[in-house]
């Protein structure tokens, strides 16, 4: 890593090899408490290792190359597999990946537009990557959670969908209060989160900025801008996932189809 | 057969659910402001058959018509407006009568409400009554107003009364006998012979999918078999 703009905090190539040993004491716990996890521990850390060398590196070349096409063409990636993720656990919902990853894309594309085109944030990728991860996994989270209520008020209110059907009512109707639980449950989360920040979690954004020496004043300014993204992006994404969720629930015919 | 047109007609009907035949060749006729049984062990496709004449479910072949016409030429929420549906076990939709009562017409006054639950034996109910305080039989006579609700010609009952003790049950016989008595036309899925015989006045006997009998019920053999 090159040294100059970062500050001393950042740790060496030695620091980083030094923090091996807290894996070995990991390693160590599960053994003698005979957990059965001491594999999995030694996979998880050299694959923690791996992916993030592989991503730094790629990081470097698409900072230095490709500017903001490039940029947007790994958030983009973000998006897809945050989408399998999202629809993986929404499984027993028709199409459940497809709406998650447009749900989710929708998300991102409205709250990360928006920061770009108000100028909020840099459009070099050295910002909109990290940005956009941050925007990506808020609305990740908030269609995941939409996507996997829906499913479970799709089973479990059957009958009384069945019931608003039978007297006439469209789809979207009959599936309604159930689509509006569905979204208070999943945006809870967000909003707690934006509730309790700097009191219970200081995150990423701010030890990061903490940590390379910027003022706390200033290092704040991009937490409240990151905790209104994150909310955003989860209330787009969930909403969107949502709707188009409600529509691959029911055939033409206003039928629920599982 | 009384010669008029029938509200609800099958023709020909064949549904396959997978390798299963549930219904199979079924032709059969609903009359205007009669009370048809629909009659058979568990299991012969009663339920199926209900369940398409509101378009819950369609057949795999043959029509289903409605006052002379395919059900799929019609909007199908017009259908489902046209030909109400009460399930077997009661399912509350609003927190008060009065909510639940509006859920398929919200336009719904409170005169009307009122003359609602008077028809369904309820007009001693408050409308402002939580739905959560209901008995069972009660809760199962609010399902019939709010089906009365929307105005539909037909009234298709899916073992309404299968779920509530024989007290309750009466009371919800009463309704639909009345109903009846008034001209509405109604389908009656049961399996207790002996309420199909109290109700109705037409019988079709289902078994493994197909038509054993079908008439009026006081020359049915299949109900005769009830003590």
């Amino acid at each position: 890593m090159s040294a100059g703009s970062l500050s001393p905090s950042v740790p060496s190539w030695y620091g980083v090899a030094a923090s091996v040993v807290l894996v070995g004491i990991a390693f160590f716990v599960v053994l003698r408490e005979h957990l059965g996890l001491g594999r999995e521990v030694l996979v998880a850390a050299a694959r923690a290792a791996v992916q993030l060398v592989a991503v730094g590196a790629l990081l470097l070349v698409l900072f230095r190359h490709t500017g903001l096409p490039g940029a947007l063409a790994w958030v983009t990636a973000m998006v897809v597999l945050a989408g399998r993720v999202a629809g993986g656990r929404a499984k027993g919902l028709p199409h459940a990946t497809r709406v998650a990853t447009i749900g989710i894309g929708a998300g991102a594309a409205a709250t990360l537009g928006l920061l770009i085109v108000a100028r909020v944030i840099d459009t070099s990728g050295r910002v909109v990557v990290p940005v956009g991860g941050m925007v990506v996994t808020g609305a990740m989270q908030g269609a995941s959670l939409t996507l996997q209520r829906m499913r479970d008020e799709a089973a479990s209110g059957r009958r009384a969908v069945e019931a608003r059907l039978a007297l006439g009512l469209a789809s979207g109707a009959a599936f309604a209060p159930h689509l509006r639980t569905a979204l208070r449950t999943a945006l809870i989360p967000a909003i707690d989160g934006t509730k309790v920040v700097g009191l219970i979690s200081l995150p990423g954004a701010t030890v990061g900025l903490l940590l390379a020496g910027v003022n706390p004043l200033t290092a704040i300014r991009y937490q409240v801008v990151v905790m209104y993204m994150l909310l955003g992006a989860a209330a787009v994404a969930g909403v969107v996932a949502g709707r188009l969720g409600v529509r691959t629930l029911f055939d033409d015919a206003h039928r629920l189809r599982t | 057969m009384t010669g008029m047109q029938p509200v609800l007609a099958l023709d020909d009907v064949r549904v396959v659910r997978g390798d299963v035949v549930v219904l199979d060749g079924i032709t059969a006729q609903i009359e205007p402001g009669r009370c048809t049984a629909l009659a058979g062990p568990s299991g012969a496709g009663k339920s199926t058959l209900l369940r398409l004449l509101d378009r819950l479910e369609e057949p795999t072949s043959g029509t289903v018509l409605l006052r002379g016409r395919p059900l799929p030429s019609y909007d199908v929420l017009e259908v489902r407006r046209r030909v109400g549906l009460v399930q077997q076990a009661p399912v509350l939709l609003g927190v008060t009568v009065l909510a639940d009562l509006r859920t398929g017409r919200p336009s719904l006054d409170e005169a009307e409400a009122r003359e609602l639950l008077g028809r369904a034996g309820l007009g001693d109910q408050s409308l402002d009554r939580a739905t959560a305080s209901l008995s069972g039989g009660e809760a199962q006579r609010l399902c019939l107003a709010r089906a009365l609700a929307v105005g539909p010609e037909v009234l298709l009952l899916d073992e309404p009364t299968s779920a509530l003790d024989a007290v309750a049950a009466m009371s919800v016989e009463r309704v639909v006998r009345a109903l009846v008595a008034d001209g509405l036309t109604a389908v009656l899925v049961s399996h207790d012979l002996r309420q199909a015989r109290r109700l109705a006045d037409d019988v079709v006997v289902l078994r493994a999918g197909r038509i054993e009998e079908a008439g009026p019920a006081e020359s049915s053999q299949y109900l005769a078999g009830a003590s």
